[in-house]
């Protein structure tokens, strides 16, 4: 009950949260210098073509009529078309005419529909790398505060978060596929093209998911129902791994909540650099072309993917240490 | 009985692994026999803890044994040898004095105990296990077993822990038990079950048992085998009616003389000077604090906590008024609204004539002046990083209007007052000892002139020789200038030194408020005579005390049953209690008490 009270309840916040940042998104949007009906008619046509167009596209009613109608479309899982992308998947020229008022321009749900799992698999992929290289290092650091582990903990930390991602992209992409091509580096045809942009990531994650596994395990090993817990006969291996770990997990569950900005951050580079096509890519692109509806729905999804996870975040830390309020 | 040799202790020494330090446990050497309780005293620091966990093999990093034997059932539990069957945990097993912080907070107690049973006896299954906690739980008088296996640490009372760890302890039929300090943390009520049930336990599952404690009285109740841990060595090992009747050594002796003292005390209480016509300084009429908590696992409801359910007492002018309870029984609660940083709900608070609630905020400053309070922690009250004259002269300052240089002599004469060397006057607060800083509390509140002073377990956690001292500050100053004093305390040893007049309160409410001797010598209330029965003393009780040993714990201030709300735990409840909340009358001249039983004694008194 109490479960299904929490999630009802953050599934509303969350909707409130979507549609707060689809608002500000919305605003900022049109409040920026830059015209789109510029971009899309060309830079030749004469003003009153440019003024017939926009009216035509709804661009010159007030901000909140045009809010109001993207909403009532976003309720029925319409997030309205791009204004560059047509159907075929090229994007429009200043050479061929494409009427971006027809029916013949790619919807934005396609467009993310089509993105957002790659985008997805890559995070993922990421965070399992990152978690692959954080808890042996971060674990032994934090059983062992005063020798070599921690030691070796800090040394990988302070490397990681020193290398910048997009020097490291290219010099893995330079070795493992360019020297010794053991993986394909750019695009995407397969899941052996998510390794490397992964691989990146992850090293950009890592140091913190070390940090705060070694202190909060470092912290736990101190408390008094651990060192109980040897007199109480447990052995050392049930001390450790089925209560050390679970205790220092709750801090590092929630730090993964948080690091989720990083990673979207991270997405946005990384998936420039390796040609991923993404959301992140996809980001770009249209950011460059104010693309105004796939940016919208972009950050309409990103919002919506944080509040997803924080809740799941929230379950998770409830789930494994009950004195958490939900 | 079986009196076959379990443990043989020989010359066991153990120190730092520093060489040349001095050793914590010097030549310690002792035997036990199975279902033999053998109590061992040592003052805090006097190397219980190192013992206890010495002999369960247990010892932390920086200590080492350096010398003798632990022999259990003849076989050397400090050898590490590949046939050892010794086992700590199934052979010897360990409580401690820190119950809830003994188990791990994430999973449901029960599950613990189960683990930890199954672990050192794989041979038994899981469901053996569960079953075996369950009945054991229940055997240690939890209450609705099945339910409680499946909670959490934290929803544990420190009582109801402490009887989960005993679980713990002897669920795997240990041969030997160490309890450590076990009754430190809790209650005095609650601690005196918590040792009878270990009595008990121990008798009926035939463990040999050590009972190491800081608390002389307690050791009383196994009457057994008792020996004084001193610097490391056992300086005395007698009978426990023998020790105390014949000490041998100067360290049993001044165990012994530090024993507080609540009957035979041979001061009697200090008397309040009576003027004529005098009005109360303080009135509190009917007051109540009710806390609102969100209640987990619903939209919009709340819980209440009743903290504080109408109290109403008036508090004499040159009086020392001291307020007893237990911890929950809501007297912090009363103590922050007596210092008005709460607000009572309803109910009001009259010093001096004035509602304290119709005053304007600055009205109110002006006010405070009449009434201070001390907190309990010298250490956690004095701002690290300030001189002990700035401390002092800050009240002066938030008042204002008095020129600097009349300031600073003001502040010297207040330190002189409470015996405070003008030399501290820019000296910071760390170097000094707990009674310097309580001194500074002192003369904070006293720079302001005020008539009323609030203190709130200020004389608890100190030793014996400075708590005279400041008893006499208090006593020299309350001549001096008229002060009258509100002791909020547990400690029924030392309202029973300086208090004149007494309440006691039980779950938000005053069951009983007397007399300094009325109250000990003649307590009214069944809870008053429960609190003093549990009150860890070697004195004879000048009344039966087996008679009202309480069972269970007091109910939430959640849910406050109807009627008496001590009618759950009082050994002479009957119909009434359970329907009818008790009012506090005035049975005797100057004697309130909240029961019935009064009432019906009354009413036979009143027929003959």
């Amino acid at each position: 009950m109490l479960i299904l009270e929490f999630l009802v309840k953050r599934i509303l916040q969350g909707f409130l949260i979507i549609g707060i940042t689809s608002f500000i998104i919305f605003t900022l949007l049109r409040v920026v210098p830059g015209d789109p009906v510029r971009l899309i008619v060309g830079g030749m046509a004469p003003p009153d073509v440019v003024e017939k167009v926009a009216t035509k596209m709804g661009l010159r009613d007030p901000i909140v009529v045009q809010y109001g109608r993207y909403m009532v479309g976003l309720l029925q899982g319409d997030l309205g078309q791009s204004y560059l992308r047509p159907r075929s998947g090229m994007v429009a020229a200043g050479g061929q005419y494409v009427d971006p008022t027809k029916s013949d321009m790619a919807p934005v749900t396609d467009l993310i529909l089509e993105r957002l799992p790659v985008t997805l698999q890559l995070g993922g992929v990421a965070l399992v790398f990152a978690l692959l290289i954080s808890f042996p290092v971060g674990i032994a650091g934090g059983l062992r505060q005063n020798g070599w582990p921690n030691t070796l903990a800090f040394a990988v930390q302070s490397l990681f978060v020193s290398i910048p991602n997009f020097w490291l992209a290219i010099v893995l992409i330079l070795f493992l596929s360019v020297k010794l091509n053991w993986l394909p580096a750019l695009g995407y045809q397969g899941f052996s093209y998510v390794i490397l942009p992964a691989l990146v990531l992850s090293v950009e994650i890592a140091p913190f998911i070390i940090r705060t596994l070694t202190t909060s395990f470092g912290e736990v090993m101190q408390a008094p129902f651990i060192d109980e817990a040897r007199v109480r006969g447990l052995s050392r291996r049930r001390i450790v791994y089925a209560h050390a770990l679970r205790n220092a997990a709750v801090p590092l569950v929630n730090l993964l909540g948080i690091q989720l900005s990083t990673l979207i951050g991270g997405v946005l580079v990384i998936e420039y650099i390796f040609d991923y096509p993404g959301l992140g890519n996809l980001t770009v692109v249209s950011v460059v072309g104010r693309d105004f509806p796939v940016i919208q729905g972009i950050a309409i999804t990103t919002s919506a993917v944080f509040v997803f996870i924080n809740i799941i975040v929230d379950l998770v830390a409830y789930l494994i240490d009950p004195r958490v309020e939900l | 009985m079986d009196l076959s040799l379990i443990l043989d202790v020989d010359n066991l020494t153990v120190g730092p692994r520093a060489h040349g330090t001095p050793p914590i446990l010097d030549g310690i050497s002792f035997r036990l026999h199975t279902s033999e309780i053998f109590g061992i005293y040592a003052e805090s620091g006097g190397g219980k803890t190192v013992l206890s966990r010495a002999l369960a093999d247990w010892l932390p990093d920086s200590l080492t044994y350096r010398a003798g034997r632990v022999l259990f059932a003849g076989h050397d539990t400090l050898k590490k040898t590949s046939t050892s069957t010794f086992k700590v945990g199934r052979d010897i097993a360990y409580i401690g004095s820190k119950p809830q912080s003994s188990l791990d907070p994430t999973m449901p107690v029960g599950v613990q105990i189960a683990e930890k049973l199954h672990s050192v006896r794989p041979e038994w299954n899981p469901k053996e296990c569960r079953e075996r906690v369950i009945q054991l739980l229940g055997e240690v008088r939890i209450p609705s077993p099945a339910e409680r296996y499946y909670e959490y640490p934290s929803k544990f009372s420190g009582g109801m822990m402490q009887r989960a760890m005993i679980v713990d302890a002897i669920c795997a039929e240990p041969a030997v038990l160490i309890a450590d300090n076990i009754t430190q943390p809790l209650d005095v009520t609650i601690a005196a079950q918590i040792v009878a049930l270990l009595h008990d336990l121990c008798l009926r599952h035939k463990m040999a048992t050590i009972y190491l404690t800081s608390s002389l009285p307690i050791l009383g109740q196994f009457g057994k085998r008792t020996a004084v841990l001193h610097h490391g060595r056992f300086v005395e090992q007698q009978p426990f009616e023998q020790l105390i009747a014949a000490p041998q050594t100067e360290a049993a002796r001044s165990a012994i003389d530090s024993v507080p003292r609540i009957w035979s005390a041979g001061e009697g209480p200090p008397v309040r000077r009576h003027a004529e016509g005098e009005a109360p300084l303080m009135r509190v009429a009917g007051v109540h604090r009710t806390y609102r908590q969100r209640k987990r696992g619903t939209f919009n409801t709340y819980r209440n906590i009743q903290a504080v359910r109408g109290v109403t007492l008036d508090i004499m002018p040159r009086e020392n008024f001291g307020i007893v309870g237990e911890s929950g029984c809501g007297k912090s609660t009363l103590t922050r609204m007596l210092a008005w940083l709460e607000t009572p709900d309803t109910g009001t608070l009259v010093l001096g004539g004035t509602d304290l609630a119709k005053l304007s905020p600055r009205e109110l400053i002006r006010k405070r002046n009449e009434f201070q309070l001390l907190l309990q922690d010298p250490y956690t009250a004095l701002p690290p990083r300030t001189t002990v004259g700035r401390m002092i002269e800050e009240s002066l300052r938030i008042r204002g209007g008095i020129p600097r240089k009349e300031m600073r002599t003001k502040v010297t004469a207040a330190m002189a007052e409470v015996g405070l060397p003008a030399k501290l006057y820019d000296a910071l607060p760390n170097a000094l000892s707990t009674g310097e800083r309580q001194r500074i509390s002192i003369a904070r509140a006293l720079i302001l002139d005020p008539k009323l002073l609030i203190l709130d377990e200020t004389l608890s956690a100190i030793d014996q020789r400075e708590q005279s001292k400041l008893i006499d500050l208090f006593s020299r100053l309350q001549a001096k200038n008229d002060l009258t004093y509100v002791f909020i305390s547990h400690d029924l040893a030392m309202v029973r030194k300086v208090c004149t007049r007494i309440a006691v309160m039980y779950l938000g409410e005053m069951v009983e408020i007397a007399d300094n001797r009325d109250l000990f010598f003649d307590p009214q209330h069944p809870y008053t005579k429960a609190l003093l029965s549990a009150a860890p003393t070697l004195e004879e009780k000048p009344f039966n005390a087996a008679d009202f040993l309480l069972e269970g714990e007091p109910p939430s201030p959640i849910d406050i049953p109807p009627g008496c709300s001590f009618a759950s735990r009082c050994p002479k409840a009957f119909g009434r209690c359970r329907v009818e909340t008790p009012r506090l009358r005035e049975h005797q001249p100057g004697r309130f008490a909240a029961c019935h039983l009064l009432d019906s004694a009354e009413a036979e008194t009143a027929a003959a």
